[in-house]
């Protein structure tokens, strides 16, 4: 009688939780809030300025720590300086979407 | 009870199905409530397969032999734990204890995650709601563990050499490491089938991946070391089938964790890393499909199953899945850079996952040998240890001089000067090292020396590192705080390097001597003297113990045990003796091999084992590492959050 | 360097290649898997898979051996006798799968190594 008992509660439970988004909000905000073209767009120069800083800073630790000579270290810190100073003038920029489907990965 | 039990594995079947269908539909159309309603169903899920679960662990817990399954694998003399941990004993339990993990890691990954990659956690749910389909399926119609039976008198009883604490502990361990890859394949899946293949789906993942790692490292340590004190040959690892489902995806998850990295700098090695996360979960589930199908030939074959069918037509129908996904999303997993230098950090990094994927491969050659053997030419043949050994030293060797040099180079890349001024340090020790080993003696084995060398080299990178670190950031809280992942991972290389030398120095460098002793006799090994004071029997539980107790003297003072016991019904189990020196990390390990029964003497095994133990603290080592490069870092989590509300902005 | 990473790949592939069919070449050192029912005619050393049948007799230790028989654990078959020298696994007895490492000689089969399987965890397959 309990296993009985206990089973329908499971599977009304069930039924309640999967039930549950289509009684709290109205159609309206059905869309899958997923970023549009322009924020993904955004987004990837986001990425694009990170990984560019990123790996100035690993530059600059690997100078510091001996694993890069100075000759070595001032023939790539100019190429990545200037890298990120583009990738922060690129999301200043006002973005333009290409005429096609945005490629977030920029290829 | 049982009805219970099935019920709730019926709702489970239906609810998975519903987030696979529902998830599916809402991720092609964009519906958000859908999406939700199928998210949910995951959550719903793992509650019904609780439900489940703890019906079979109370009846389990209250030895309910009308469970077809408890009087199988318990009885009632078993301890509760034992009777508890009989749970993961068989098959039927085995797969309810994976759909529970699977159902729980994937309602949990999918919740976390469900702000920042909305668009791709909706994709998620349903490639987990399909895995978890099909091991609900398994449990509904295949394998259940509710059925039931007039109820006997006794149950089975559980194996004695699995009434172990490692075996409590072995399997859950496993299982929470196989079934975590599951995370991480799905969100790479997700990630192909909403066309955001750039690294969010890696970052969010991350520590998933090397959590269901450390999870699946840690259990092989603790299964070997249950070999080694329970099974009673003096080996650990056997390159048994059984043991290397574990092992091999384990090395394609290395290869995963090394290779995102590149990811993540340089955007590159996308295509190969989706090939990498699914080989590893195709990996995991091929593993289970071989230990259960009875297919191939293992000490620890269970006897021929009808899921093996089920699970070969799974791993099939998902790795083509896997790879008509990646194929027809190509387009987008094109690479941001190129690899500038031979000689570079993100070079070194591809040549340590062509390694670790080329010995996993080799290993998946030798499981799989017998039964293509079978297939092609109508006899089975089976490759073993000397196979294994090989190609292990050839691949493995290689990879630990890499531990040592990769993490000398810079990124993009060093000049060969650079790299001989920072490769100095190391290099020299090692040296000097294998030098001095020479002179002790340790040159009897080519590969153990060169493997002794090598740990040195790795030994001192890591050492160094940290020197030049704390030197450049002033405190090496501050240095390690800032970069978990770098320096947690030093300490996951420096625990293999201890594992290496445990290795290398209990079967490289071990003794192995075979004594009849009579009563008063004395044998000496290694610098080790036993003398054989005689031996007494009692009844166990189930069982008549038989000992020999032998006195020690030499290297090693006191009184070691080792005898058989006789199981009822059973037939006779090595109890081996075990006497740890701690201060040389070694073992002396005893078998009691045969009893003459007119001489009344004891056959004796006698071996010494150095350095043995440092593989077990390898195991503590490896998790702590893990822990630092696992541990939550609030500045990245800050900044991943500052990225997306700049992206909306 | 254009894309040093394409070449790697392709040396690495046809490194690892290399040894592989270096290794099978000098000998692989692979061992037919056979069971009682396929062993007649099989000269060298073989991998032997059976259930031990009684009587069991003899002493592993001494220099007759440890005598049972073997025969096909799923199926019938005749029975192999079977010379066993050396240490004795756990949990050995009549009725358990065994896994021996030995040759044919004189119609009996003199096995060196022998491993107990880990009696089944797993139930046989339900046949409804």
């Amino acid at each position: 009688m309990t296993a009985l008992i206990v089973g329908a509660l499971i599977a009304v439970a069930a039924v309640v939780l999967v039930a549950l988004p289509f009684l709290r909000t109205h159609a309206d905000d059905d869309r899958l809030d997923a970023p549009t073209p322009a924020e993904e767009l955004r987004l990837a120069l986001i990425e694009e300025r990170d990984h560019a800083l990123g790996a100035l800073k690993e530059l600059e630790f690997d100078h510091r720590t001996g694993k890069i000579g100075d000759e070595d270290y001032r023939s790539l810190v100019g190429p990545l300086r200037r890298a990120a100073a583009e990738a922060l003038r690129a999301l200043d920029r006002p973005q333009e979407l290409p005429g096609s489907t945005a490629n977030p990965d920029g290829g | 009870m049982a009805d219970l039990g099935r019920a709730a594995l019926v709702v489970s079947l239906g609810l998975a199905l519903y987030a696979l269908i529902a998830g599916t539909a809402a991720a092609t159309t964009n519906r958000r409530r859908l999406a939700d309603s199928a998210r949910n169903a995951l959550l719903a899920c793992f509650g019904s397969t609780a439900v489940a679960a703890a019906v079979l662990a109370t009846a389990l817990a209250r030895h309910d032999f009308s469970f077809t399954y408890v009087a199988s694998h318990t009885n009632r003399t078993l301890p509760l734990i034992y009777s508890l941990s009989a749970f993961w004993g068989g098959q039927e339990g085995s797969l309810l204890l994976w759909l529970l993990i699977l159902t729980g890691y994937g309602a949990l990954s999918v919740a976390v995650n469900r702000r920042l990659l909305k668009d791709l956690v909706a994709w998620v749910v349903p490639v987990i709601g399909g895995i978890a389909s099909f091991f609900a399926f398994v449990l509904v119609a295949v394998s259940s563990p509710f059925d039931t039976q007039t109820r006997p008198l006794d149950g089975a009883g559980l194996v004695p050499s699995l009434q172990n604490p490692y075996m409590v502990a072995h399997p859950p361990m496993l299982y929470l490491g196989y079934v975590g890859l599951t995370v991480p394949f799905a969100f790479a899946m997700g990630a192909l089938l909403s066309g955001h293949t750039d690294e969010r789906w890696i970052i969010a993942t991350r520590r998933w991946t090397l959590a269901a790692w450390t999870f699946l490292g840690f259990g092989q340590i603790l299964g070997a070391h249950w070999a080694y004190v329970e099974v009673g040959w003096g080996g650990y690892y056997a390159w048994d089938p059984v043991e290397n489902a574990a092992l091999m995806p384990w090395l394609a998850a290395t290869a995963f964790l090394h290779s995102v990295m590149i990811q993540e700098r340089k955007g590159m090695l996308k295509i190969w890393n989706m090939i990498l996360v699914a080989l590893a979960f195709e990996l995991s589930v091929f593993g289970t499909f071989l230990t259960r199908s009875g297919v191939v030939n293992s000490i620890h074959s269970f006897a021929k199953s009808s899921i093996g069918g089920w699970f070969l037509a799974f791993v099939v129908i998902s790795a083509l899945f896997s790879v008509v996904v990646i194929v027809w999303r190509l387009p987008l997993l094109r690479a941001r850079t190129k690899l500038e230098s031979a000689l570079s950090r993100e070079a070194a990094f591809l040549y340590n996952n062509l390694l670790l994927v080329a010995l996993c491969l080799t290993i998946l050659w030798g499981v799989i040998f017998p039964i293509l053997t079978q297939l092609f030419e109508g006899q089975t043949r089976t490759l073993s240890r000397p196979y294994f050994d090989f190609f292990l030293r050839i691949f493995g060797l290689p990879l630990l001089l890499l531990m040592g040099i990769g993490p000398l180079i810079a990124w993009r890349r060093t000049s060969s000067r650079g790299l001989l001024r920072t490769v100095r340090w190391p290099a020299g020790v090692a040296l000097v090292t294998g030098g001095a080993l020479i002179v002790a003696g340790a040159g009897s084995s080519t590969p153990g020396l060169i493997s002794y060398t090598f740990c040195a080299f790795v030994l001192t990178t890591i050492v160094v590192e940290l020197v030049r670190g704390t030197r450049a950031t002033g405190s090496l809280l501050e240095l390690v705080a800032r970069n978990r992942r770098r320096y947690g991972g030093y300490v996951v290389h420096a625990s293999i390097v201890l594992l290496v030398i445990g290795v290398v120095g209990s079967s490289a460098y071990s003794t192995t001597r075979e004594h009849e002793l009579r009563v008063g006799q004395s044998m000496s090994v290694d610098g080790y003297t036993l003398t054989y004071q005689g031996q007494s029997t009692a009844r166990g539980a189930d069982n008549v113990q038989t000992n020999a107790l032998l006195s020690l003297s030499g290297r090693a003072g006191g009184m070691l045990k080792t005898g058989v016991y006789d199981y009822d019904n059973q037939g006779l189990a090595k109890a081996v003796g075990i006497h740890t020196n701690w201060l040389r990390a070694e073992d002396l390990y005893v078998i009691y091999n045969e009893f003459d029964k007119q001489t009344n003497a004891i056959d004796f095994i006698v071996l010494v084992k150095p350095l043995v133990n440092l593989i077990w603290l390898a195991g503590f080592v490896f998790v702590a590492g893990s822990l630092v490069a696992i541990w939550p870092d609030a500045r990245e989590q800050r900044r991943l959050a500052a990225r997306l509300a700049l992206a909306r902005a | 360097m254009r894309n040093p990473a394409r070449l790697i790949v392709a040396l690495a592939v046809a490194g690892v290649l290399a040894i592989f069919l270096l290794y099978t070449a000098l000998g692989g050192d692979s061992m037919p898997l056979l069971e009682p029912s396929s062993l007649p005619g099989h000269a060298g050393t073989v991998s032997l898979t059976g259930k031990v049948v009684g009587p069991v007799a003899g002493d592993a230790h001494s220099s007759s051996g440890l005598r049972f028989g073997l025969h096909n654990i799923t199926g019938t078959s005749g029975t192999v006798p079977v010379v066993y020298h050396g240490a004795l696994p756990d949990l050995f007895e009549t009725g358990r799968d065994v896994n021996l490492t030995g040759q044919l000689s004189n119609g009996s089969f003199l096995a060196s190594q022998m491993t107990t399987k880990c009696p089944s965890k797993y139930t046989a397959a339900k046949t409804d």
